[in-house]
């Protein structure tokens, strides 16, 4: 162990010193916030093109002027209409039209304190919040209708809300189970999730550089000087610890340079998010999938002599990081499908699959997140004790890259 | 002499192929050892097997220092045949690295580093980067890399390839340095005319077998026969007729006499016809060289010589 921990040392000391690593280090997060900064432009001109939000008001209890001038001091880019469209009718109506709402400011509602809202499906997802402000005007009238006896005051101090009955679809098929799940900004739950995927990403990048660094040993033919002073695994387990500590520093200093960027450019107190137990599962999750990479890349990085004679085999196993990315589109549009499930437990795409089904799902399903987990686990015991036997014999043969049929035989020795 | 390290019957084979058998030799403290053979011999292969970066399939490795079959790692001095230095770091960091592995003082390290970078003409190289050495400079620095932890057992496969005179004495110079000072020391070389200056004993070893074992005297009185070499123009016919001449080898303008082994130089010279031309007459021991390439080139002219066949 200790000779591990010196062959981290000198991974890390090696790349810190090195000008590409320094580069890369402080580049990266400066590309992303380049292009955050350019995407803002972007935004910033769609904004004003683009069609404002028409919100039509079935207004009973006739606050309707009021609210347009609430709306108009506040500067909510929403065109107001009336109408005196039924609910039923209202969500017809909805079914073909974009960027609406229907309001119903009725008694009914104002007795119960919650005021019905339909939207169309493709909403903005801030409607919900921005709506809240035409409470105000309600409430005014609710006073002004009402005595101030204090009966009446503690009714009023209960306070209106707008409560989304749901877009369209939702509203059809579940009713009223749909109102009132929206209340939480949808970033808390992301935060964490995009966080870990983050986490993932960088050190499965730096992953790679261990396969790099790998092949680099045999190139600079320096394996089998190292190798007089301690083992092959050693020598691998030094490599993938200092590699995952370079790849925990580069998410560090990105997170450092970023999230302050993110605060200003969201306005949303994201660190607070950030910081929730849920990061640690993520984190966790982010590390088994870099431990199952490193092991892989490790290994095959120690059967090539040079990385760009990669072979048909070594490129497909290259490719390994990037199957997750077939799952993404199933999994977003449905997190608990059937492709979810089967990705959930393929070592290869299961961290990645399981950060994008937890971030998107509100019920954790627990035992599949065990089960997966447990594979995940075996797995990396399994990959490293492979690639301890592939990086033995591959780290020093010299001058052609081994073939997988003479892998396999390492393999089975 | 104290034994630092002993071989025994070792024997490894690749797929079906056997690449060394029954090799046996010690290595004794302050000695010079010498593994000589011609390429794929086996020589690099009876090292990997010594250092543990291959595993024999028959046959023992005795340490004196751990008194058993381990390696001890942190003693051991190795400079393998395939080597090289990582490239984009400065000399004296990989230097404290592989010191560090050896689990060698740091500081201790540093000033043995500096002396030795002094020593062989790399001075103030030290925070120079490795890519930008030659391919001479690097390879002392794999050299000091190997010594700097004061190893009492050395190890160096082919340490004098790709050197240039002048590095080749340097590295002759600390090695026999080392030896004087108590390092057991086995090297490995196809360079005959280096080992034959230095080494004390030698094991000679073709297609994976021994076939010479010994100090360097023995071999030289058991294998290495007179010769004698005469420029001038004389007729081959007549000097093979000589007595005690096995066969002579014409080149233009001189030809070589090869002697019997049991040749009394003193007397054979007065036997000499008196009509000889002699321009130059050179009467030597057929040098470690010789006997190598014949053996390399499996002429097995040993054993003919054995047999007192005449070679022509």
């Amino acid at each position: 162990m200790r000779n591990t921990m010196k062959v981290a040392k000198w991974e890390i000391k090696r790349n810190m010193k090195n000008k590409s690593y320094l580069i890369g280090l402080l580049l990266t997060p400066l590309i992303i916030i380049g292009f955050m900064v350019i995407g803002s432009f972007f935004d910033d001109s769609d904004e004003e093109s683009s069609e404002s939000t028409v919100v039509f008001v079935n207004d009973e209890l006739g606050v309707y002027d009021d609210m347009v001038s609430t709306i108009e001091q506040t500067g909510i880019n929403w065109e107001l209409m009336q109408t005196d469209l039924t609910e039923a009718e209202a969500q017809e109506e909805l079914e073909d039209s974009e960027e609406t709402a229907y309001v119903f400011v009725d008694e009914e509602g104002l007795e119960n304190g919650s005021l019905a809202v339909y939207t169309s499906d493709d909403i903005d997802s801030f409607f919900m919040s921005e709506v809240q402000v035409l409470t105000g005007p309600v409430q005014a009238k609710q006073m002004e209708e009402l005595g101030l006896t204090e009966e009446q005051l503690a009714g009023i101090s209960q306070g209106v809300q707008f409560v989304e009955a749901g877009s369209i679809n939702e509203a059809a098929e579940s009713g009223e189970e749909g109102m009132g799940s929206m209340e939480e900004n949808p970033l808390q739950t992301l935060v964490p999730g995009i966080f870990g995927g983050f986490v993932l990403l960088s050190v499965v990048f730096t992953g790679m550089a261990i396969f790099q660094s790998a092949s680099q040993e045999k190139k600079d033919k320096i394996a089998e000087i190292i190798l007089s002073s301690l083992t092959p695994s050693e020598l691998m387990q030094g490599k993938i610890i200092g590699y995952f500590a370079l790849g925990l520093i580069q998410t560090l200093v990105s997170t450092v340079l970023l999230l302050p960027v993110l605060m200003w450019r969201f306005d949303q107190p994201l660190l607070e998010y950030l910081l929730v137990p849920e990061l640690a599962l993520y984190v966790f999750i982010a590390i088994l999938g870099y431990l199952l990479f490193a092991s892989i890349f490790v290994g095959v990085g120690a059967t090539m002599a040079d990385v760009t004679t990669a072979g048909n085999f070594q490129g497909f196993v290259m490719m390994l990081p990037f199957l997750p990315f077939v799952f993404i589109g199933p999994v977003l549009s449905d997190p608990n499908g059937l492709m979810a499930q089967i990705g959930t437990y393929i070592p290869f795409t299961s961290p990645a699959v399981l950060l994008l089904r937890l971030t998107s799902l509100e019920q954790w399903p627990w035992i599949e997140i065990g089960i997966s987990l447990a594979i995940l686990v075996i797995s990396v015991w399994a990959f490293m004790k492979l690639a301890g036997k592939i990086f033995k014999v591959g780290i020093l043969m010299y001058g052609k890259n081994a073939t997988p049929g003479e892998i396999w035989k390492w393999l089975k020795a | 002499m104290e034994k630092m390290l002993s071989v025994s019957n070792l024997g490894k084979a690749f797929k079906d192929k056997q690449v060394i058998s029954n090799i046996s030799f010690d290595v004794h403290k302050g000695e010079i050892m010498a593994i000589l053979g011609p390429n794929g011999a086996g020589k690099s292969t009876t090292i990997r097997n010594i250092m543990g970066i291959m595993y024999p399939d028959q046959g023992n490795i005795h340490f004196q220092s751990t008194n058993g079959k381990e390696i001890p790692r942190h003693r051991i001095g190795y400079l393998p045949e395939e080597r090289g230095l990582y490239k984009n770091v400065k000399v004296m960091d990989i230097l404290l690295y592989l010191a560090e592995l050896k689990d060698y003082p740091l500081d201790k390290a540093r000033t043995r580093a500096l002396e030795y970078l002094k020593k062989f003409d790399l001075e103030g190289k030290d925070k120079v980067s490795v890519e930008e050495l030659s391919k001479g400079m690097g390879q002392k620095v794999q050299f000091i890399a190997s010594i700097l932890h004061e190893p009492e057992l050395l190890i160096l496969d082919e340490p004098f390839s790709g050197l240039d005179p002048v590095s080749q004495e340097l590295f002759k110079d600390e090695i026999r340095n080392l030896a004087k000072n108590g390092t057991a020391i086995l090297l490995s070389s196809h360079q005959m005319n280096l080992v034959e200056e230095m080494a004390d004993r030698l094991f000679m070893i073709h297609r994976g077998k021994k076939v010479i074992y010994g100090t360097m005297d023995d071999v030289k009185t058991e294998y290495a026969n007179f010769k004698c070499t005469i420029h001038g123009n004389n007729d081959p016919k007549q000097l093979e007729l000589l007595p005690q001449v096995q066969r002579i080898e014409v080149n233009e303008g001189s030809t070589i006499l090869y002697l019997d082994k049991e040749v009394n130089p003193n007397q054979w010279l007065k036997q000499l016809p008196e009509d000889l031309q002699i321009l130059e007459l050179k009467i030597n021991r057929v040098s470690l060289h010789e006997i190598f390439i014949d053996i390399a080139s499996d002429k097995n002219l040993l054993q003919e010589k054995k047999a007192g066949e005449v070679y022509a």
